[in-house]
């Protein structure tokens, strides 16, 4: 199947032209043409190509619009971003030689990856599946242990996971939910179909992305936008504060919600920031914080006031010195005991970690059906634990076709891709797992889909994305469509996170099959009522108003 | 609102009111320097040296002119440099971000970047630090407006108002004491053009005052003046009107109490003192009176923004 693919799209690649020329006539002819110099690779899925080379029929006019921008445009675009980012300070810092940190715009690149309506509800089934499962896992560990005893998840792997939290163990918060924001990372694998890569249901970021990236692109390059209906994106903060505000213990006045940052160092401060201004609550630091008889403070210029519900961006470890880390600077004293009084919701809930452990990873299908009573819609990539004997000989002698991620880390850490690794890496990483293979598993190698990206001289070429849709779960899970897609900018690099040198796309879900029929009268059709004239001076006004009266009559 | 917010915004609005000011005091002595003392009538003496002693550098006597001048605009390291407070209001704004509009973030980190880069064509040249004065007057006057329009007047806008209040009164302050003729009476009284556009009171004080911009009318004036927003009095006033809206319990806080008895004191002396009375006191008093209010408003609604200990 692959193969053929690969045959046909060469075979299309043999016509000529170039992508840049600026005032092409567009017809499918020359889109072909102009799309020569872009190669998808055979080997794997393109997001706007299909396997011969031509533009899907959903990105036809997408791909006729660049053309029509060309080489110029793009580069054009490109440093009007720059300009933008750096003066919002849109910016991470990179490391640079001798410790020194630059400051470096945030990398969008202006292809957006297209999904159609259709297949996003899809996908946004599956997730919600998902997360259901996930949070009914973390309430049973800390509750009834039901999946254990069913022999379906072995025990002694959710207590030696790094985030299994005993200190919550028994606290049941309000409403149950226990993962109030996840986002889970998939990638569509070589044959097309959707794959989930990892659950992050402790602190996922890069939502402040997505919305960035939508404003920038619609100021950038709104010409893309014109042949499509997107589906906005820009309610998340409000659905975020409206699960926030659902999980506060009653209050007689209106719950306080805070944002709880580590502080301005922590590579993520630009969208605690971000969130906390959307949603006009206060961005708060562990001092700001204290706990008094099991009640949370805020300290504020008139003295002590509670707060009922914290989104907190930082690690279990570090939340409360008392119950975790007891070195932690970071953290509130007392925080658990009033997070187990029910004096304040915390989102997401201490402990949730045990559900996005990568070991923990491989049973998420078995919860589903366990759960849910239902068959996953979303799969996982096949996951091997190492524990076993027989298992972990067989991704040993196999290890450079495979990836092997360390259990309890995120954020692309410690991740070994065995085809693109020399030997002596492959032989590190034997010894590592043989010495403790609780600490690693290994996963066979996705084919990630890749999308066009322009590259620094304007061209377009295929670089490998994956996805991260951010849900909130609040009273239902709401899913804002598309999400993150991250793109890894060198060629051939699959490794898509920002901190490694991965970019950004735009992920546009088009409002198309039944959220066409929506009801209601479309904008502009709608007519307002009359309004007075604006009178201009003492005269005019009138002048006019009388020459119209006369020209009506 | 959050004491470590306040304590933030209040900073902010100190740090960019000090590069406005540096920025004026720097492009009025830029000028002056520039030509010699004219013949015709005695003037206050006020060059790079002074404004050295007022931004608080201290001065080895050994500067040159275009040292002074470079320290006080670019030399990041130098903490009453321009620079460096634009820079110190940056960070500051980037801890309360989610307090401030994105548009005024925008501004002040536009600011930073551009003064930083130091790209714009001859700021290296000679008259360098009279462009980058000009850059930055213009920049916080733009930071203040976009404050102005886009912010809700809450709390944080009191706060931040407070902190400017505060400052542009110490400031004036500052130039007056350096520049006023003592009473041992070394400096002659004279021609105060410019300390006026040090301040940049000088069209106001022309439309108010009838008198020459001599050093008496033009320090009574920059004291007591109320219609001129930038005099120590209108300071004092309209930073009474921040603490009064800022603060829960006004009638019993003592910053509140200490700010209407300083506005009261400069009223008075406005109507009491007899032409010609010794002025250089009375800036004294006010500015030790300012430095106690920054202390009150510290204890009173910052004090949680204190590390742990001195709260509990």
């Amino acid at each position: 199947m692959r193969k053929r693919r690969g045959a046909e799209f060469r075979q299309a690649s043999n016509a000529v032209g170039a992508l840049g020329r600026k005032d092409l006539p567009v017809s499918i002819d020359t889109t072909v043409r102009a799309m020569e110099r872009y190669r998808p690779d055979p080997r794997f899925v393109d997001e706007i190509f299909d396997a011969d080379g031509e533009p899907r029929p959903v990105t036809r006019p997408l791909v006729e619009t660049l053309i029509r921008l060309g080489r110029e445009g793009m580069l054009d675009a490109g440093r009007r971003r720059d300009a933008i980012f750096m003066a919002q300070a849109i910016t991470f810092e990179t490391g640079g030689d001798g410790g020194v940190s630059h400051e470096r715009p945030f990398p969008l690149d202006l292809v957006p990856r297209v999904l159609d309506g259709a297949e996003w509800q899809v996908v946004k089934r599956g997730l919600v599946q998902r997360i259901r499962a996930l949070n009914h896992f973390v309430d049973d560990v800390y509750h009834g242990r039901e999946i254990v005893r069913e022999g379906l998840v072995p025990w002694e792997l959710v207590a030696s996971c790094s985030h299994f939290a005993r200190a919550v163990h028994g606290i049941r918060p309000p409403g149950g939910v226990y993962t109030h924001v996840a986002g889970c990372d998939l990638v569509r694998d070589g044959d097309g179909t959707w794959r989930v890569l990892e659950d992050n249901v402790r602190i996922p970021s890069g939502i402040s992305y997505v919305l960035e990236n939508r404003a920038a692109m619609a100021r950038l390059v709104p010409e893309l936008f014109a042949a499509y209906r997107v589906r906005p994106i820009d309610h998340y903060p409000q659905l975020l504060l409206g699960a926030l505000r659902a999980m506060a213990p009653s209050a007689q006045e209106e719950a306080t919600v805070v944002v709880w940052t580590p502080g301005p160092a922590n590579s993520a401060y630009f969208e605690h920031a971000f969130l906390a201004r959307q949603m006009g609550v206060e961005l708060v630091e562990a001092s700001d914080l204290m706990v008094r008889d099991e009640v949370l403070y805020l300290r504020t210029t008139r003295g002590l006031e509670r707060a009922h519900a914290v989104y907190r961006r930082l690690d279990d470890d570090f939340i409360d010195p008392l119950e975790f880390r007891p070195e932690s600077l970071l953290g509130v004293p007392g925080l658990i005991r009033a997070y187990r009084a029910g004096n304040v919701a915390i989102a997401n809930a201490p402990g949730t970690g045990v559900a996005d452990d990568k070991a923990v990873y491989r049973f998420v299908p078995d919860m589903i059906r366990f759960y849910l009573g239902e068959q996953p819609i979303l799969q996982n990539v096949p996951t091997y634990l190492l524990q076993d004997r027989e298992v972990r000989e067989h991704v040993l002698a196999n290890l450079d076709r495979l990836v092997v991620k360390p259990t309890g880390e995120s954020g692309g850490r410690g991740v070994l891709i065995g085809p693109n690794a020399e030997e002596a890496q492959l032989e590190r990483m034997r010894t590592l797992i043989r010495a403790a293979p609780g600490r690693w598993i290994a996963q066979d190698l996705v084919e990630l889909s890749t999308v066009p990206t322009v590259t620094p001289d304007g061209t377009l070429q295929p670089r490998h994305v994956d996805l991260r849709p951010f849900a909130v779960f609040g009273e239902q899970v709401d899913i804002v469509p598309g999400g993150l897609t991250r793109v890894a900018l060198e060629e051939g690099s699959l490794i898509v996170n920002s901190s490694r040198g991965g970019g950004s796309k735009d992920t546009w879900v088009l409002a198309d099959g039944e959220e066409l029929e929506r009801p209601g009268v479309p904008m502009a059709d709608t007519r307002p009522p009359a309004l007075p004239d604006l009178r201009y001076g003492e005269w005019t006004g009138q002048q006019q108003q009388q020459q119209q009266q006369r020209g009506s009559a | 609102m959050l004491a470590r917010i306040a304590h933030e915004l209040y900073w902010l609005g100190r740090n960019l009111a000090r590069a406005e000011f540096t920025a004026r005091a720097v492009e009025a002595v830029f000028q002056s320097e520039l030509q010699g003392e004219p013949d015709a009538m005695p003037v206050i003496s006020f060059g790079s040296g002074g404004l050295l002693a007022i931004l608080g550098v201290l001065d080895d006597g050994e500067h040159s002119r275009s040292d002074a001048l470079a320290q006080l605009t670019f030399d990041a390291q130098r903490p009453g440099s321009m620079l460096a407070s634009v820079e110190r209001a940056r960070e500051g704004a980037r801890t309360v971000r989610d307090v401030i509009s994105a548009e005024m973030w925008e501004a002040i980190n536009t600011t930073t970047l551009g003064l930083r880069g130091g790209q714009h064509p001859g700021w290296g040249a000679a008259a360098g630090p009279y462009l980058a004065s000009q850059y930055v007057r213009e920049r916080t006057a733009l930071i203040w407006g976009v404050a102005g329009r886009s912010m809700l007047r809450d709390e944080a806008k009191c706060f931040l108002d407070a902190g400017g209040l505060v400052e542009v009164a110490d400031m004036v302050l500052r130039m007056l004491r350096v520049a006023l003729p003592t009473a041992d009476g070394a400096p002659a009284d004279g021609h105060a053009l410019i300390l006026l556009r040090a301040v940049g009171g000088f069209h106001a004080y022309l439309r108010a005052v009838t008198a020459p911009p001599n050093a008496d009318p033009v320090a009574r004036f920059l004291l007591f003046e109320r219609a001129y927003p930038d005099s120590v009095a209108a300071c004092v006033d309209s930073l009474h009107e921040a603490f009064v809206a800022a603060d829960a319990g006004p009638r019993n806080s003592k910053p509140v109490l200490r700010v209407s008895r300083l506005a009261a004191d400069l009223e008075f002396q406005r109507r009491a003192l007899p032409d010609g009375a010794e002025l250089c006191e009375i800036c004294e008093h006010t500015q030790l009176e300012l430095a106690r209010i920054d202390q009150d408003v510290s204890e009173r609604y910052f004090a949680g923004a204190a590390p742990l200990g001195a709260w509990l």
